[in-house]
């Protein structure tokens, strides 16, 4: 399928920002953030947007760490956050990632409790999730995996433990179809999953997915947050 | 203003790309070959679930 100019920028910064991330949940270090401006400006609004799409990942190191993030780094997202809210009529994987964002956002700035609190701060309906069929499912999940955390309630994190089969069925799917994002992604929950057949093979899985996808560090940047949440003894 | 007029272009670009990201559909599957299988076979020799004959692929036409 033929992709348009700034398509590919935008997928080429998302990769970017997200192999400082991978960078970041290997050594342990501050995310880095370069090239990122302001959003009145075409290139400051690019840049956001490539954060947009990384989402509440673009923090993770310093969740599971956990370590403040630098103060560039929080200021980045926080304008993220602000400039990007979902439109009224959003797929609920567009609201569910910014409120992801918001819920990241809370935790790291204490500003943050002003405009962004109140109604806001409501989670979005997760009843979609749970007409799913097993493989609609999964890749969902896979699509808002930045909310597979540990110990980070919401409605889409107690949709995957209630279907551990399902996702574990899914992940066996991504991997047949090679679609090394959406296995690596549902390895991300599935590691915080409880109930996940043994004959799965999760790790091995993943270490699978990496050797075939991870290349992408966005396919990388998952399968190493699964590692460090399952270093960390992390099942919810 | 073709500055202005290019730099608005370009936001509404980043915005479409944006939600088409952030709301991917589902590619199209292309399944393992047998290399890819043996590689998985040396990774883990006890995994019995992935290592299972591929789902046959729907015919076209």
């Amino acid at each position: 399928m033929e992709q348009s100019g700034t398509s590919t920028l935008l997928q080429g910064a998302v990769q970017d920002i997200a192999s400082d991330v991978v960078s970041a949940l290997r050594g342990g270090d501050h995310v880095r953030m370069s090239g990122t401006g302001a959003a009145d400006d075409p290139e400051g609004h690019f840049a956001l947007a490539a954060v947009r799409v990384l989402g509440a990942d673009l923090l993770l190191p310093h969740v599971l760490f956990p370590t403040p993030p630098a103060p560039e780094a929080l200021a980045v997202f926080r304008n993220t956050v602000e400039a990007f809210p979902p439109r009224a009529d959003a797929a609920p994987t567009v609201r569910w990632s910014h409120w992801a964002m918001r819920r990241t956002l809370s935790r790291f700035d204490a500003s943050s409790s002003g405009p962004l609190a109140g109604d806001e701060d409501a989670e979005p309906d997760a009843a979609w999730l749970d007409a799913a069929t097993w493989q609609v499912l999964t890749h969902q999940l896979a699509v808002l995996a930045p909310l597979a955390v540990p110990g980070d309630d919401c409605a889409v994190a107690r949709a995957a433990r209630r279907r551990p089969v399902d996702v574990a069925r899914g992940f066996v799917r991504a991997v047949r179809r090679r679609d090394w994002q959406q296995a690596a992604g549902a390895g991300r929950w599935l590691t915080l999953t409880e109930g996940v057949p043994d004959e799965l093979g999760l790790e091995a899985g993943l270490d699978f997915v990496e050797l075939m996808g991870g290349n992408d560090p966005r396919v990388a940047l998952q399968v190493q947050a699964a590692r460090v949440m399952r270093a960390a003894g992390a099942l919810v | 203003m073709p500055s202005i007029d290019k730099a608005i272009e370009q936001i509404t670009g980043v915005r479409s790309d944006l939600e088409a990201a952030l709301d991917p559909t589902e590619p199209d599957g292309v399944y393992r070959d047998s290399r890819e299988c043996a590689a998985l076979a040396l990774l883990s020799a006890d995994t019995k679930l992935l290592l299972s004959p591929p789902t046959p692929r729907p015919k076209k036409g």
